[in-house]
C-alpha cells in the first residue's frame, strides 16, 4: 500500500489533455470564469491544507461530535429561553440568514469543483462543498427545537422562500455571489472577501460576544464553522494570485466590488447583533472596533501582499463604518413590522457606550431616538400602542444592494438617481451606482420592492405588503421586545410597568 | 398625474416614497414628507424643499417645478444659508 505522501500528489493533481474535446469547451470562460488561461499556467495552483478525504471525514466527525457534546450539555430549550431577550432575536436573524445561504455555498464550490481550472483546486472545492452543506444542516439542527417554542423562528426557516424586503436583499447578493456565478469570481469573492474577512469578523468577533451573552451553543456553533471556513477560505488566494498576475486590473475590480457588497450586508447582519442586540455590558468591543481590527488591519494587510490597493471608495466606506448600520437599524427599527425579529430600543446607558463608540455622527443619531421615546412616551407602553411608533410610508430601497436608502448620514443621505437605458434607479451611495454601471446587464432588470409595488406586483397598501406579500402574520412580524415599558421611558407620575 | 417620488427629510434616517399629483403644490408635498418622517424627526422649524439643488417655491405647483417620476428630493430645515429660489 502507497504512503499518503506517494499516493495523495497523485491523486489531488489528477490532469490530463484532452482529445475529443478542446480545452475551451470542457472549461467554458462563462463558467469557468476571467481570465481564460490555459491549464499549462493553471498547473502548480496549490494550497496549504492538501487534506485526502479519510482525512476529512474523521476531521469533520470529531468537529461534529464537539458540536452534538455541547447541544446536549447547554442546547436544550430552557437554555436559550435563560438568554437575553434582544439576544434571542439576534438569533432570529442568525436562524433566517445562515442556513440557506450556506447552502448557496455547497452550489457555489460545486461548480468550482466542475470548472476550477485545477484538479487540486477542483478536490478542494469538493470538500467546500460538503462544508457548506454541513453549515447549512448544523443551524437547522441546532436552532430546531426552537420552532416549537416561537412562531419567529419557524417563520426564519421560510426566509428565502418569501418576497420579505430583507430576503429580496439577501436573494440578490447570494444569487449573484454563489448560484450565479462563474469559478473566479466565485472563489475571490467569497473565499478571498467574504469568508477571509467579513465571516471570520461574524464567527470569530460575533463567537466572542456569544460566549459573553452565555450562548455557548451559538459560540459553539460559529466556531465550528470557522474552522471549515478557514480550511476553504484557502482555494480563493491562489486564485486571487493567478488572476492578480495576469490581469491586476479586473483582480481589482473584484475586490472593490465584493468588498461593498459585503460590507452592507454584513453591517445589518453583525453589525446590529452586536451593538443592538447583545446587552451593552456583555459588548467585549463595539462592530466599528470589530471592523478596524479584522478588516481595516488584518483583511487588507493580506490584500496589500497581493499587490492590491484598497477601494477606491476607501473613505466612503471609513465614513460609512462611523454610521450606516445605525441608520439601518433605527429605520427598521420604526419598520419593525417588516420584519421577522423584535427589537429593543436602546436606553440611556446604550446610548451613552454607542456615543462613546461612535462620537462622529451620534448626535443625530441620538435625536432620532429621542423622538421615537417621545412618542413612547405619548402613547404610553403597551403591545397594543406599538402603531404609535411605526411608520406607515413606504420605505425606500436601493436598485443595487436592495437594501433601504439609509446610506450617508441624517443629515446628507447619499441616495443618488440615475437614467439608464430609459429607466430610472436609484442608489443608496455612489459604490452602489459604480457596481451597477459596471455590469448593467447583470442588474438592470431586476425589479426592487418600490418598483414591484408601483407595477401592482406588490400590494401597495401596506398592512396588505407585510401579510400577503412579505407573509408575516401578528405572531411573527417584529415588535418592540418591552413593547415600550421602559423605566426609563415613563411620564412622570406613571405608575412604574 | 401621479408622481411616485424618492424623499429625504434632512434629519432622518431613511427616504421614503412620496406619491403626488404634479397639480400639488411644493407646500403639499412637503407637508406629506414631514408627516410621514414625524416619527423619527422633529419637522416643527421651517423647511424647504429642494429639487435638482433649487430651492423651490412653496406656492408652485410639482408641474411648475418640472418634477419628474422616481425622481429625489429634500425636505431641508431652513439654517438660514442662502441658496437661490425657483419657481421654475
Amino acid at each position: 500500500m502507497l504512503n499518503r505522501e506517494d499516493w495523495l500528489p497523485l491523486a489531488r493533481k489528477l490532469d490530463w489533455e484532452f482529445s475529443y474535446s478542446t480545452e475551451q469547451d470542457v472549461f467554458p470562460e462563462i463558467i469557468s470564469g476571467s481570465p481564460w488561461l490555459p491549464h499549462a499556467i493553471w498547473k502548480d495552483w496549490e494550497e496549504a491544507f492538501k487534506t485526502s478525504y479519510r482525512e476529512y471525514v474523521q476531521n469533520q466527525h470529531e468537529k461534529d461530535m464537539a458540536v452534538y457534546a455541547v447541544r446536549d450539555a447547554v442546547g436544550r430549550l430552557e437554555n436559550v429561553q435563560a438568554l437575553a431577550t434582544p439576544w434571542i432575536n439576534g438569533l432570529k436573524i442568525h436562524a433566517a440568514a445562515l442556513p440557506l445561504a450556506e447552502f448557496t455555498g455547497t452550489i457555489g464550490n460545486l461548480r468550482g469543483a466542475r470548472f476550477g481550472r485545477d484538479s487540486a483546486w477542483r478536490a478542494m472545492a469538493c470538500f467546500g462543498a460538503l462544508d457548506e452543506f454541513r453549515h447549512t444542516q448544523i443551524p437547522l439542527l441546532l436552532m430546531h427545537e426552537l420552532v416549537r417554542w416561537n412562531a419567529q423562528f419557524d417563520w426564519a426557516h421560510k426566509f428565502y422562500h418569501t418576497n420579505n424586503w430583507f430576503a429580496i436583499a439577501a436573494r440578490h447578493f447570494f444569487d449573484e455571489l454563489t448560484l450565479g456565478q462563474n469559478a473566479i469570481e466565485f472563489h475571490i469573492a467569497t473565499n478571498v472577501i467574504l469568508e477571509t474577512g467579513f465571516t471570520n469578523l461574524q464567527f470569530v468577533g460575533l463567537a466572542s460576544l456569544a460566549h459573553e451573552a452565555g450562548d455557548h451553543l451559538f459560540e459553539k456553533m460559529v466556531t465550528s464553522i470557522q474552522t471549515d471556513e478557514a480550511r476553504h477560505a484557502q482555494i480563493g488566494h491562489p486564485v486571487l494570485a493567478m488572476v492578480m498576475k495576469h490581469d491586476p486590473d479586473y483582480a481589482q475590480y473584484l475586490i472593490d466590488k465584493w468588498f461593498w457588497r459585503n460590507w452592507h450586508l454584513f453591517s445589518i447582519l453583525t453589525g446590529v447583533s452586536m451593538d443592538y442586540m447583545t446587552a451593552n455590558d456583555q459588548r467585549s468591543g463595539s462592530f466599528k472596533e470589530f471592523m478596524e481590527e479584522w478588516i481595516v488591519d488584518q483583511f487588507f494587510r493580506t490584500l496589500d501582499e497581493f499587490g492590491l490597493k484598497k477601494p477606491w471608495y476607501w473613505d466612503i466606506f471609513l465614513e460609512e463604518l462611523e454610521i450606516y448600520h445605525h441608520m439601518i437599524y433605527a429605520s427598521a427599527y420604526t419598520y419593525r413590522s417588516t420584519l421577522w425579529f423584535d427589537f429593543v430600543m436602546p436606553s440611556p446607558s446604550d446610548r451613552k457606550w454607542l456615543r462613546q463608540k461612535y462620537p462622529k455622527h451620534w448626535d443625530d443619531m441620538d435625536a432620532v431616538w429621542e423622538r421615537i421615546g417621545e412618542r413612547w412616551k405619548a402613547a404610553g407602553p403597551g403591545a397594543d400602542k406599538e402603531s404609535a411608533t411605526l411608520g406607515t410610508a413606504m420605505p425606500t430601497f436601493c436598485d443595487l444592494c436592495q437594501l433601504p436608502l439609509s446610506a450617508g448620514t441624517p443629515r446628507n443621505n447619499t441616495a443618488n438617481a440615475l437614467a439608464y437605458d430609459g429607466r430610472d434607479y436609484i442608489f443608496c451611495s455612489q459604490p452602489c451606482r459604480w457596481i451597477f454601471l459596471g455590469e448593467p446587464q447583470r442588474y438592470a432588470s431586476h425589479k426592487g420592492l418600490v418598483k414591484r409595488v408601483l407595477s401592482g406586483e406588490a400590494p401597495a397598501d401596506f398592512n396588505t405588503l407585510l401579510t400577503s406579500y412579505f407573509s408575516l402574520t401578528p405572531d411573527t412580524w417584529g415588535k418592540d421586545v418591552y413593547a415600550g415599558a421602559y423605566h426609563w421611558l415613563q411620564r412622570e407620575g406613571a405608575p412604574a410597568p | 398625474m401621479a408622481l411616485p417620488l424618492y424623499g429625504f427629510m434632512e434629519g432622518d434616517t431613511i427616504g421614503l416614497l412620496i406619491v403626488a399629483d404634479e397639480q400639488e403644490s411644493v407646500r403639499s408635498l412637503a407637508a406629506k414628507l414631514r408627516d410621514a418622517a414625524s416619527l423619527r424627526v422633529d419637522g416643527s422649524s421651517h423647511l424647504e424643499v429642494v429639487y435638482r439643488g433649487l430651492v423651490l417655491d412653496p406656492d408652485s405647483t410639482l408641474a411648475q417645478a418640472d418634477f419628474k417620476p422616481l425622481q429625489r428630493f429634500d425636505l431641508r430645515m431652513n439654517h438660514g444659508l442662502s441658496e437661490s429660489r425657483c419657481s421654475r
